[in-house]
């Protein structure tokens, strides 16, 4: 074989975090031209041998060789100036720049050192997005623009900067199926006219529908480079967590009850505009209702308001267990038995500052509280935390270290069991699984349907559309602040809810039609 | 099994942080010292004496170390629940005037008399800390710009009353200081140490630093106030109120920042004097930045602070420096504690490997 077949080779990397061992002796090719996935648990060490490449870390030991040469990059900008992007998990963009901005930072190019040559810049950048086929508007706000097509600008923010090798981290996590198409089909144009593509996710499907080349990280070691005609989604999955996976949720034979939640004729209006309008819908006792949605197309008002944190327009009514909690505060609503799972994990789910067992026993401590009405109960706090701990295995060294101390998985765990294990009869669920592997995303949805089967309604809210189809009976699609009807548990297929998601007409009617 | 309490990095850190920050502080304070023409050995030699060498050196320690205790906690406590109260030397006014007004006019039985002073100076400071509290909740008004605002008022305010309503002006006392006439002897805080300058004060002191760290540390609601500092929105989803917590944590510490100033006038003033106290709020700032908000840590950086005072005004005694150089060593202190030692070891450590592989 030719050395200049392969645009980048890994040879024996290793980088170690105290005595975490991140990245054990890996090896790794990526051949020029080509779409190669890395797929791997959370802590697998994806990510740190992608900030290796990308040089914002730096490898205890081992060679990187790019382009035929090895190569010792100083910091980022000297390997993105070789040809190396990233495009990371959450963007790098800045909200209050304009989008043309947010490409030429740090590029702003041209003869003049001191001004910047605004209009050059446009005219590059205008002739990338020709090349390339995007179609990105320049001189709008950041904040103004959809998630697909700020990653669009992530994209484009590589190319001039003239990256040879584009690094996506999980870039499918914040699109709809369509905004998935669409970036594959952008994806498959930019191999075919010569870059090459590394591929982070840890959704097996899109692996097998992208990628040239597969390699599966474990523990930070390489278990296996593939070729995605060689393996199955079933086999993939048992490589990346070293035993079988379930991949679909096993539905437990359910009895729904009494009413729990009623929302009736909710509205919300933000700067002129309905954010929610005349939303209807209900929630039983043992029931499981999904709300599917591109992000910010409602739901997070819808939730702000059913906990409390947001008071939705006049004649709006929220009726928990019967009683109308409009005027309510959070606090009423969760003696009331009515637990929260947010979407942020890191920023609502927990407090970084604090310790495993602060961060357990929130809530707990005014819903079961303690013997004494002043003093924190040590010995119950304690057994909390070790109920949690036990109960939805998070590997925990001390319940007094920091929570920050744990991995992400550990941590919705953590927050998980916090609030199933308070007793509530009503769970409010947002993105439970977001960046989690197989593994844990199978652990969190057996939890879900293992606690409605004992009769708590669940209000599932997920960007995941697999997700919400999954677990849910019921399924609800929210567009531009409307909830629309989206059948029962299998009753539409994913491109028919896709569609209602982007604002389709509605599938739903035309099928109840056809089974009429 | 592995979840019992453990000693964490946290403390050695600090006490290499402390340490650390005290020989770089000797280091540049000697150069200065050196530039200023005196012997460094003779200052550091001075500094000492005045501070522990002594019984009496050692009471006016414990003396300057009283209010810096409470001032820092004061601040520690609006901090740890996310208030940026400024306004403790503010609120330290008006605990100062209303504790010397309780203490002269009115005659009641020792203990109870200093038990009245002490409750009212508290009420007052809590009364002061109560406007910018309102202005927040209601109007979103941001409590950093009103307390600062507040504090010249307050200084200002506390003269002009003390000038003409009390009526004591400058003619009384013969010197230009505008001030209340003497508190009767059952409001004074009888001394610790005896020939001392050090009074009951630095007790009652220390207990509220106790009381408050147990409170923090044991208590729900210490519990539900240091989450509702550190992350508004978690503590908000867990169902704790934060409206209810944030006004009583702004009035608390108001209050403490009252009393503050009703123990220096009953501990060592026994009177009130326009504009007494040089800066005393701000060090309870800084104070309470250095301990890291930590009540403990606050009695102790206090000792720290206090020996300092009376160090560097037995050095300016006994040397041709100023206390001014005592006061830059402070600085340069609180400077020193503020860097993140973990964090420029890394650095350091990174530099050399740097230069063993180019070597």
């Amino acid at each position: 074989m030719k050395d200049d077949e392969y645009i980048l080779e890994l040879r024996k990397i290793r980088k170690t975090f105290g005595s975490l061992v991140a990245n054990d002796n890996i090896d790794l090719k990526i051949k020029k031209g080509t779409i190669h996935s890395i797929v791997g648990e959370n802590g697998a060490g994806k990510s740190t041998l992608m900030n290796i490449v990308t040089c914002l870390h730096k490898p205890d030991s081992g060679e990187i060789i790019y382009k035929g040469q090895k190569i010792n990059f100083k910091n980022p900008m000297e390997a993105s100036k070789q040809g190396i992007g990233m495009v990371h998990q959450e963007f790098m963009l800045f909200n209050d720049l304009s989008v043309l901005e947010n490409i030429i930072m740090g590029y702003e190019g041209g003869s003049n050192k001191i001004f910047i040559d605004k209009e050059g810049c446009k005219k590059n950048i205008k002739e990338i997005c020709n090349q390339y086929k995007f179609n990105v508007p320049l001189d709008v706000m950041i904040n103004n623009l959809p998630v697909a097509l700020l990653q669009q600008i992530e994209i484009v923010k590589l190319l001039y900067r003239g990256a040879d090798l584009l690094i996506l981290d999980e870039p499918t996590s914040v699109l709809t199926p369509l905004g998935i198409e669409g970036l594959f089909s952008a994806l498959k144009f930019l191999k075919n006219i010569g870059k090459t593509i590394i591929f982070i996710t840890h959704k097996l499907k899109e692996v097998f529908a992208i990628s040239d080349y597969i390699t599966v990280l474990r523990d930070g070691k390489v278990s296996g480079n593939i070729l995605p005609s060689e393996i199955n989604e079933a086999k993939l999955a048992s490589l990346m967590v070293g035993r079988e996976v379930i991949l679909k949720a096993q539905k437990l034979d359910s009895v729904f009850g009494e009413k729990v939640l009623e929302v009736k004729d909710l509205s919300y209006i933000d700067n002129g505009s309905y954010r929610l309008r005349d939303i209807n819908f209900d929630l039983r006792t043992g029931e499981i209702v999904g709300i599917a949605g591109i992000a910010g197309s409602g739901q997070q008002k819808l939730i702000e308001t059913v906990m409390g944190l947001l008071k939705p327009e006049k004649g709006s009514r929220i009726f928990l267990f019967g009683e109308n909690v409009v005027e309510k505060s959070i606090r009423e609503r969760r003696l009331m038995g009515l637990g929260y799972i947010p979407q942020d994990r890191m920023n609502e789910g927990i407090n970084t500052l604090s310790s495993i067992w602060e961060n357990a026993i929130m809530g707990f401590h005014i819903v079961h509280g303690f013997k004494s009405k002043i003093f924190l109960d040590r010995k119950e706090v304690s057994s909390f935390t070790n109920q949690i701990i036990d109960k939805y295995s998070v590997k925990v060294q001390s319940i007094d270290d920091k929570v920050q101390s744990l991995s992400g998985g550990n941590i919705q765990k953590l927050i998980v069991g916090r609030e199933f294990l308070q007793g509530y009869k009503l769970l409010v669920i947002e993105d439970p699984t977001r960046g989690l592997d197989v593994g844990a995303i199978e652990f969190v949805w057996k939890k879900i349907i293992e606690i409605a089967a004992t009769g708590v309604a669940i209000l599932l809210i997920s960007h995941d559309l697999n997700e919400v189809m999954q677990l849910s009976d019921r399924i609800f699609v929210m567009y531009n602040g409307l909830l629309k009807e989206g059948g029962l548990h299998g009753e539409l297929n994913e491109n028919e809810i896709g569609l209602l998601m982007t604002g389709g007409e509605s599938v739903y009617e035309t099928f109840l039609k056809n089974k009429r | 099994m592995k979840r019992s309490l453990k000693i964490n990095d946290e403390i050695k850190n600090s006490v290499i942080k402390y340490i650390a920050a005290f020989l770089a502080v000797i280091v540049i304070g000697s150069m200065l010292i050196l530039l200023q023409g005196e012997n460094p050995f003779n200052a550091f030699r001075e500094i000492y004496k005045g501070a522990l060498g002594t019984k009496i050196s050692f009471g006016s320690s414990l003396r300057y170390a009283m209010p810096c205790i409470l001032v820092g906690i004061a601040a520690s406590i609006a901090f740890k629940a996310g208030i940026f109260n400024m306004g403790v030397e503010g609120q330290l006014y008006f605990g100062a005037l209303v504790a010397a007004v309780v203490g002269y006019s009115y005659k009641f039985p020792p203990i109870i008399h200093i038990f009245l002073c002490l409750l009212a100076a508290g009420l007052a400071g809590l009364m002061y800390a109560f406007f910018p509290a309102i202005l927040k909740l209601f109007f979103n008004v941001s409590e950093l710009i009103t307390t600062l605002m507040l504090n010249f008022m307050a200084k200002l305010l506390t003269e002009y009353i003390t000038m003409w309503w009390i009526g004591h002006g400058v003619s009384n006392l013969g010197s230009n200081a505008i001030a209340t006439p003497k508190i009767y002897d059952s409001a004074v805080l009888p001394n610790l140490i005896k020939g001392t300058s050090a009074s009951y004060g630095i007790i009652i002191a220390v207990l509220i630093a106790l009381v408050v760290a147990i409170f923090y540390k044991y208590t729900i609601k210490g519990y539900e106030l240091k989450q509702v500092g550190e992350n508004l929105k978690f503590a908000k989803i867990g169902g704790v109120n934060a409206k209810s917590s944030f006004v009583s944590i702004f009035l608390l510490s108001g209050f403490i920042a009252g009393i503050s100033g009703g123990v220096e006038v009953l501990g060592s003033y026994f009177r009130f004097t326009a504009q007494f106290a040089s800066n005393m709020g701000w060090d309870g700032i800084m104070i309470a930045f250095i301990a890291n908000k930590n009540p403990i840590a606050i009695v102790l950086v206090s000792f720290l602070w206090g020996a300092l005072k009376a160090g560097s005004l037995n050095m300016e005694r006994l040397t041709s420096l100023n206390k001014l150089t005592v006061n830059i060593l402070l600085m340069l202190f609180v400077l020193f504690v503020s860097v993140d030692y973990k964090v420029l070891f890394k650095e350091i450590q990174s530099i050399f490997k740097k230069g063993s592989v180019g070597g």
